[in-house]
């Protein structure tokens, strides 16, 4: 071949590489945009939003004794009604569920199909019944060691109704105080004792609806909102309020939340940790963080570092097991140290709840079509 | 012996003869023995439960040691895969020159070999370099981080590989710019030319929304495509690295499509050397 020709080769070839180059590259590549990584927002703080909710349920200003003058006037601040009847002190557990905020997002909605499975018929039912329409006028549910309350507005609820033959009566400021009848009971022993057959409840201000398991509790509670509780800081601080759910709880209760295989966890946990603080997002994915804090500096990391390790455990099971979004969705868990406590970060992909809460809206949709039939 | 093979050697001893290549060498072998000295990593059941580098424990959280070293890993890859890029355009931008240049070259034509056996050659020749220079510095970070974390990955060592193809494109280039120009600065200049094309070629589609509909933007999409696409090749070695999803199509089309770039810069290069006299 002579040089001339050589070189034509030589131009053809680098000719039909540029062009299979730009055809491999375009192909490898594609031409769409890289999809975003998953991200997960996870409630570290008290957002813009949370705060001005936290600033407008400051409604209710305690009133104050009048005295002779002596003491500086001191302009009482309003506050939350529902935080001021948390329960005071160390080692108690409240978790609020922001039933509103959580009714309207993604998770909401799949709460609800399971809810109302039948068509909505107990939920009819229990709107008639009790005039208080759960998707509307419920806010907060905070469940305590001492029972439950709920927040929102009950001008509408039937109570006398709902409450039977239970023994009512005006109590403090604003509430009323429902009693249930007492029964009397024999024990193994042969000794009787008179007890309860249904929660006490109470209503302050149409505001505030409480439960607990005798009628001291609810009292207590509305002591506690009227100024009248232990002057000790409530167990949730505003400035924790943020989340869909939020919190404390008492590491007695955790460690009772665990399964039973788990139950070395569970005792390191009531040897270590004093208190865990929790915080969970529902707004797409669920996020949660919980701090756990404990006295010992040593004996919390050492907890701290026994649960990253369980965590990645999971991680490296759901990667065994193919369970993708699981594995993903792991990479997010993490324990951060913070010297005498730590923060656990874990979140659950929407997608996941979705896929294992389906049947409930096939069930609904179901029930309706079949509602609309008849 | 094959004449290309040979060449190949030629170039090898005389970059060993060279001060800054074993320089380099001495460095990586420097901050590897740095690292491996001064971090100390405890793994518990698979997380990365503290660490701490030159005695100060690092303020970091506890999770699966994979997903811990993630960004070790994606920053180790990115120095590799751009700075094995530019450490290569300067060490070896005057090796092309040198061999071109007046008396030696005369020498080399005279040998019982085709001309474009000496550009194959020496572009062999840089790329078996690049290769062990790469190899050398991944496999000291797989060992460093596998024996203190237990936590053994070849990625890295996959990611420099990927790296060198992206300097095989790159040198191809500085080669046959050797063919028309003997001069090392310009040879270096066409190199970072190509990896800053091939850096804005990789993020082509996020770029050509902000030309103006029509020829000028017609006209850039035409010129990035066929230009070696660095910055997606260094995304997926960061992605590999970390064991982490690939964020391209098909890895082994836009590896082979570098490639074929390399390949097709070296044949204009080699019409050209056919074609020169000296």
């Amino acid at each position: 071949m002579d040089n001339r020709r050589r070189r034509r080769v030589w131009l053809g070839v680098a000719g039909l590489l540029f062009v299979l180059a730009g055809v491999l590259m375009f192909t490898g590549q594609g031409d769409k945009l890289p999809e975003e990584e998953p991200q997960v927002e996870f409630p570290r703080r008290m957002r813009g939003q949370e705060r001005e909710r936290a600033e407008r349920r400051k409604t209710w200003v305690m009133p104050t004794v009048v005295d002779a003058g002596t003491a500086a006037a001191e302009r009482p601040r309003p506050q939350d009604p529902l935080l001021a009847a948390l329960p005071r002190g160390a080692g108690r557990t409240a978790v609020v569920i922001e039933a509103n905020a959580l009714r309207h997002s993604p998770i909401g909605e799949l709460l609800l199909d399971c809810m109302m499975r039948d068509g909505g018929k107990e939920l009819d039912e229990f709107r008639k019944k009790s005039g208080v329409d759960p998707l509307q006028d419920l806010d907060r549910l905070v469940i305590t060691d001492q029972g439950m309350m709920l927040s929102g507005n009950f001008a509408n609820a039937k109570f006398q109704e709902l409450m039977g033959d239970a023994v009512s009566m005006d109590y403090g400021q604003g509430a009323r105080v429902y009693e249930p009848g007492e029964t009397i009971v024999t024990g193994p022993d042969g000794n009787t004792s008179s007890v309860h057959r249904r929660p006490a409840v109470g209503i302050w201000n149409n505001q505030l609806f409480m439960v607990g398991q005798n009628p001291d509790d609810v009292k207590a509670a509305i002591d506690r909102v009227e100024g009248r509780g232990p002057d000790e800081p409530p167990t949730i601080p505003e400035g924790s309020t943020y989340g869909e759910m939020y919190g404390v709880l008492s590491v007695e209760h955790l460690a009772r939340l665990l399964p039973p295989d788990q139950a070395e966890l569970a005792q390191r946990l009531r040897d270590v940790a004093q208190n865990v603080e929790l915080h969970v997002d529902a707004t797409s994915d669920v996020a949660l963080v919980a701090e756990v804090r404990g006295k010992d500096k040593d004996q919390v990391t050492d907890l701290g570092k026994s649960l990253g390790a369980a965590l990645s455990l999971a991680r490296m099971r759901a990667q065994a097991e193919g369970e993708k979004e699981m594995a993903q969705l792991l990479d997010f868990a993490r324990v951060q140290p913070d010297g005498s406590s730590f923060k656990l970060e874990m979140a659950v992909p929407l997608s996941v709840i979705q896929e294992r809460l389906a049947f409930c809206k096939e069930e609904r949709q179901a029930a309706e079509a079949d509602a609309g039939v008849r | 012996m094959n004449p290309v093979l040979g060449i190949a050697g030629y170039v090898l001893r005389e970059a060993m003869s060279r001060k800054f290549i074993l320089a380099f060498v001495v460095g990586i072998t420097l901050v590897l023995s740095v690292v491996a000295l001064s971090l100390r990593i405890e793994v518990v059941d698979g997380a990365l439960a503290a660490s701490r580098l030159f005695g100060n424990e690092l303020r970091a959280s506890i999770r699966s040691v994979d997903v811990a070293l993630r960004p070790v890993y994606t920053a180790a890859a990115f120095i590799v895969f751009y700075g094995g890029i530019l450490f290569g355009i300067v060490a070896c931008s005057d090796f092309a020159p040198s061999l071109l240049s007046p008396g030696r070259i005369e020498h080399l034509l005279a040998l019982p070999i085709q001309r474009w056996h000496l550009l194959a050659g020496t572009f062999l020749g840089v790329m078996v370099l690049a290769v062990g220079g790469t190899l050398y510095g991944t496999t000291g970070l797989v060992l460093i981080f596998g024996v203190k974390a237990g936590y053994w990955t070849a990625g890295p060592l996959i990611a420099g590989l990927m790296a060198c193809v992206g300097f095989a494109a790159v040198y191809a280039v500085m080669l046959t710019t050797a063919t028309l120009v003997r001069s090392a600065a310009l040879c270096a200049a066409a190199g970072f030319v190509v990896m800053v094309s091939g850096i804005i070629a990789g993020f082509r589609q996020q770029i050509a929304p902000m030309f103006e509909d029509g020829f000028s933007r017609s006209a850039f999409e035409a010129v990035t495509l066929i230009l070696p696409r660095l910055s997606s090749l260094a995304q997926a070695a960061g992605n590999i690295a970390s064991s982490t999803p690939l964020e391209v199509n098909s890895l082994g089309m836009l590896l082979m499509g570098v490639l074929v770039f390399g390949f097709g810069a070296l044949a204009v290069g080699f019409w050209r050397f056919e074609g020169k006299d000296y």
